[in-house]
Order: structure tokens, then C-alpha cells, then sequence
């Protein structure tokens, strides 16, 4: 017997079931729950929470605690949501704050941990020592080179080199988002970006010179 | 434009982040320096190469269950009432002191303008005072006509008076140590929900209720299946709402009847008997027919408070 799946059902003929899910501009969702507008702040965590969470996890490292970080994300981003300006991309204001959280664990951990390295060496060992071209790298070994080089970078160029080279932010939004000058910003991600080619470009075959 | 000056501006310019002028120099420079040309296309490689960073990371269904519990649930449990706005003044020394002081100049004022004012008639305040009150005035009685009548009328003046009432008492609902997920029954005041779970009821109930002989092959569910799935599409619905808007026990439920919809709306017209007898089963013993009749009494209750 052939089994329909929920997905395969129409859901057109219901009224208003999803209408304007997509069409919602994320200033009408923050006004919506400021209303107190609890459906509004699903749509607001089912639009952001993925780049919220992929975010922490690029400064954090750690998969569990990047879901915990993501929660206190949103439940401060909630609480203060009648603090946002109008102004603010709500993207920029919910990685500001989770900028905020990624620190205060860091700083947390540190504390708890210090001398811990986080440039763990054995990504050296990742392969037989040959540069390999970037397509001969299967993407799993990729992923563990970039997440591992990101690891060693230090707290402020990660934070800029993801927010640039992984989440796309424009250098005024990295700006209002981590309070560090332009002048100081550009000097992270380009140093940033010559740390990473340094680790990734021996087993990857990024030939540039450093 | 030289080399030094390309190199040093080459990470703005591949960011898009230089001005025009600045641009259209560095594409001539480009275009004619091999140098400054492979670091440019170094630059593009290794953003390819971080495009296809996949850090295999997904969002835990969990998640929005957690912070749900934390933000929107907590604010709805966490509306105050009069009293605990009260209570939260009163737990304030200062303000409580600045209440009582306040309370006790309003009570002065209110009697010294009292004592000012002059008497007012008692007779225009009476109707207000005794408004319920049994007739007194018995002299406009029409006269008894017989013995039996002034008997009756003399048991009905020794019997204890009955107090009407102005008003159906009502029961309050005191949310104070409710869940915050609990505050989900008064949707059953939201109509489609009531009538969903109802017509779910019945349509299981059917179910629940179909003889099947051992002589049946097929049994004819065409209606049953075209009822389950306009169900099922409304259940999908309902309990999306449900659940984005926290009322977690009639996410649950629905979220229970969901299967079982499913099944029956896979079934063909002419179902095979031993098809239908295993829904029939699942039904039973799942006792999800009583779980809908207890969820819906729930819901009556309040809905008539």
C-alpha cells in the first residue's frame, strides 16, 4: 500500500495556514513580538537559528555547547527584543548577542581551562605530509582541516574572519556587531586570512606564497 | 598603480568593500600584473574552499522546545494578576509605606467631605441598600379565596427565605501553580480546535466500532478515508499552531492522532479487513478515543466558566 506522507498532503486549502510565512520582513516580526506574538518568534528562530548556531560553533568549537549558546541566544534576543532599534538588521543585532554569549563562554572556559591549545597540532598529521590539490581532499578531511585552523586562530580574528569569510557580513556589519574599529577589523581578517592559508595551503594546494 | 599599494588593498577590494575610483584602479593593475593577478585568484580559491565548508551541523528539534520553555511560554505564565501586582508592591518596603500613606490621606479626605455634606434623605438611599430584599408590602396580596390558600400562604411565611441570587456564582481559576505549558487547555475556546477534535472523536470512535466478520474480505472505507484526510491536513495545521504557540498538551495530543489519521487515509476504498481490524486494534488499545473525551471535558469546563 502506497504510504502518503504529511509532506505530500495539500496544505493550500487551509486558510491562512502558512500565508505570509515568507513574505514576513523581520521588522514586522520584531514589532509582532514586541505585541507579544509568540508565533512571530518561531518564524524569527526558524529564519535565524541556523546561521545563530553555525556562528557559535565556528568560535566555540563544540557542538553541544554551541546548541546551549543558541538557546541563551535567543532568550536573551527575546527578553530585549523591544530594546532593538529600527535601524538594526535583526541578523546584525542576533549575532551581536550571540557574539556576546560565544565570549562570555570562551572567557568561561578559559578561565577554567588555561594553557588549553586550541591549535591543535594534529592537523598537521592529516595526511602523508604532501600538498594535495584541493579537490583531492575528500570534504569530510576538509572540514576538519578549515575547523581545526579555525580553532588556532585567535578570539578576535576568528570572529572576524567568520563573520567575513563564512557568514558574508559586510565590514560595517562586522563593525556594529564585534565594536571593533574598521582599522582594527581589517588588520584581523587580513592577518586572519594569511593564518589560514598558512595552515590549510600544504594540504590543500592553495599555492600562495606568505 | 603599484604593486605594494594593489597587494595592500587587494582583501578590500575582493570584500567589494573599496570605493569606485579605488576599484577601477585595481582592475587595470590587475589585469596587466601576473602578481597581483594569482593573489587575486588565490583569494577567490580559498573562498571557494570555505564555500564548501559544511560543519555537518544541524538545528535539534529540541532546540526551539527549550527555548520556547524560556521565552514565550514563560511570558504568558508570567502576566501578573491583580494580586500578585499587589503582593509585589507590598514587597517593597518604600513603596508600601508610600502606599499606606497615601490610602490613609484618601480615607481623611473622604471623611472630612462626608461630614460636610448635608444629610441626605434615608428614603432615597433605601431601594440601593435592599435591592433583593423580599416584598414586605403583603397588604396588595389579592385576599384568599379559600381556607387551603390562606394555610398554603402561612407555611409559605414560616418556610426559610431562600436568598436569590443576583448573579451565577462563578468559579475562579487559579493559574497561580499552573504549568506554563497548562495554559494550552484554553485554546479549546478556539472553535476549530474544539470541532477538529470532536469530528476526530467520531471518526475514530467509527473506527473503534466497526463489526468485521471473519467472513469479510473487504470492507468499504471510502468515506472514513476521505474524512481522515481532510483531518489529517487540519491536524497538521492545529498542531503547528499548537506547538508555535507553546500549548504543548494540545500539541501532543494531535500530535498523538497524527499515525492514526495517516493510516486510515492511506487505505484504499475497499480496504482489506485485516487492514482495517489492525487500526481497529491500535485504536482500542491506545485509548486515544477516551484521551480525546477527557482533553475535550477539560475544555468544556472552562469554556463554560
Amino acid at each position: 500500500m502506497k504510504r502518503l506522507t504529511v509532506d505530500e498532503l495539500n496544505l493550500d486549502a487551509q486558510p491562512g495556514a502558512f500565508a505570509g510565512t515568507l513574505m514576513n520582513s523581520s521588522a514586522d516580526l520584531v514589532t509582532r513580538v514586541c505585541q507579544g506574538d509568540a508565533e512571530a518568534f518561531r518564524l524569527i528562530f526558524d529564519r535565524y537559528s541556523r546561521p545563530v548556531i553555525s556562528f557559535i560553533y565556528d568560535m566555540v568549537n563544540d557542538r553541544a555547547l554551541a546548541e546551549e549558546l543558541t538557546q541563551e541566544t535567543f532568550v536573551r534576543a527575546f527578553r530585549g527584543m523591544h530594546t532593538m532599534r529600527s535601524e538594526t538588521k535583526l541578523s546584525t543585532w542576533l549575532f551581536g548577542i550571540a557574539r556576546n554569549v560565544a565570549r562570555e563562554s570562551l572567557r568561561a572556559r578559559a578561565r577554567a581551562h588555561r594553557h588549553v591549545d586550541l591549535a591543535d597540532r594534529s592537523v598537521m598529521d592529516l595526511s602523508d605530509n604532501k600538498p594535495v590539490p584541493v579537490d583531492g581532499l575528500l570534504s569530510k578531511e576538509l572540514n576538519e582541516l578549515i575547523r581545526r585552523s579555525l580553532a588556532a586562530l585567535d578570539e578576535d580574528k576568528r570572529l572576524v574572519f567568520t563573520l567575513k569569510v563564512l557568514h558574508q557580513c559586510s565590514y560595517e556589519e562586522i563593525a556594529t556587531i564585534t565594536g571593533f574599529s574598521l582599522a582594527k577589523l581589517k588588520t584581523d581578517l587580513h592577518r586572519a586570512r594569511a593564518e589560514m592559508r598558512k595552515r590549510i595551503s600544504p594540504y590543500a594546494g592553495v599555492g600562495y606564497e606568505v | 598603480m603599484k604593486c605594494e599599494v594593489c597587494l595592500e588593498l587587494l582583501d578590500e577590494y575582493f570584500d567589494g568593500e573599496v570605493a569606485a575610483e579605488t576599484r577601477e584602479q585595481i582592475d587595470a593593475h590587475v589585469m596587466t600584473c601576473s602578481e597581483c593577478s594569482a593573489s587575486f585568484a588565490t583569494l577567490t580559491a580559498e573562498q571557494e574552499m570555505f564555500a564548501r565548508y559544511d560543519r555537518e551541523l544541524e538545528v535539534p528539534p529540541f532546540l526551539w522546545t527549550r527555548v520556547a520553555a524560556h521565552t514565550v511560554s514563560e511570558s504568558i505564565a508570567a502576566t501578573p494578576d491583580w494580586r500578585s501586582r499587589l503582593a509585589a508592591l507590598f514587597a517593597r518596603p518604600l513603596a508600601a509605606v508610600v502606599a499606606v500613606l497615601l490610602f490613609a490621606i484618601a480615607m481623611g479626605l473622604v471623611y472630612v467631605v462626608s461630614r460636610r455634606q448635608p444629610a441626605t434623605p434615608k428614603m432615597a438611599q433605601a431601594p440601593q441598600q435592599r435591592p433583593i430584599d423580599p416584598p414586605k408590602n403583603v397588604d396588595k396580596q389579592p385576599a384568599p379565596t379559600s381556607e387551603n390558600e390562606v394555610q398554603k400562604r402561612e407555611v409559605l411565611a414560616t418556610a426559610p427565605k431562600l436568598r436569590p441570587r443576583l448573579r451565577p456564582t462563578t468559579t475562579s481559576l487559579d493559574q497561580s501553580d499552573v504549568l506554563s505549558s497548562d495554559v494550552g487547555y484554553l485554546d479549546m475556546d478556539d472553535r476549530d480546535t474544539a470541532k477538529h477534535i470532536e469530528q476526530t472523536q467520531n471518526l475514530l470512535r467509527s473506527i473503534k466500532n466497526v463489526t468485521i466478520s471473519d467472513s469479510d474480505d473487504e470492507i468499504d472505507v471510502t468515506y472514513d478515508k476521505e474524512l481522515s484526510r481532510r483531518l489529517l491536513n487540519e491536524n497538521v495545521v492545529l498542531r503547528r499552531d499548537a506547538e508555535m504557540k507553546a500549548k504543548f498538551p494540545t500539541k501532543t495530543l494531535l500530535a498523538d492522532l497524527e499515525p492514526l489519521l495517516i493510516d486510515i487515509a492511506n487505505l484504499p476504498d475497499h480496504a482489506r479487513a485485516e487492514d482495517v481490524r489492525v487500526i481497529k486494534e491500535r485504536v482500542q488499545k491506545t485509548e486515544i478515543v477516551a484521551a480525546l473525551v477527557d482533553y475535550q471535558d477539560r475544555g468544556t469546563i472552562i469554556v463554560k466558566e
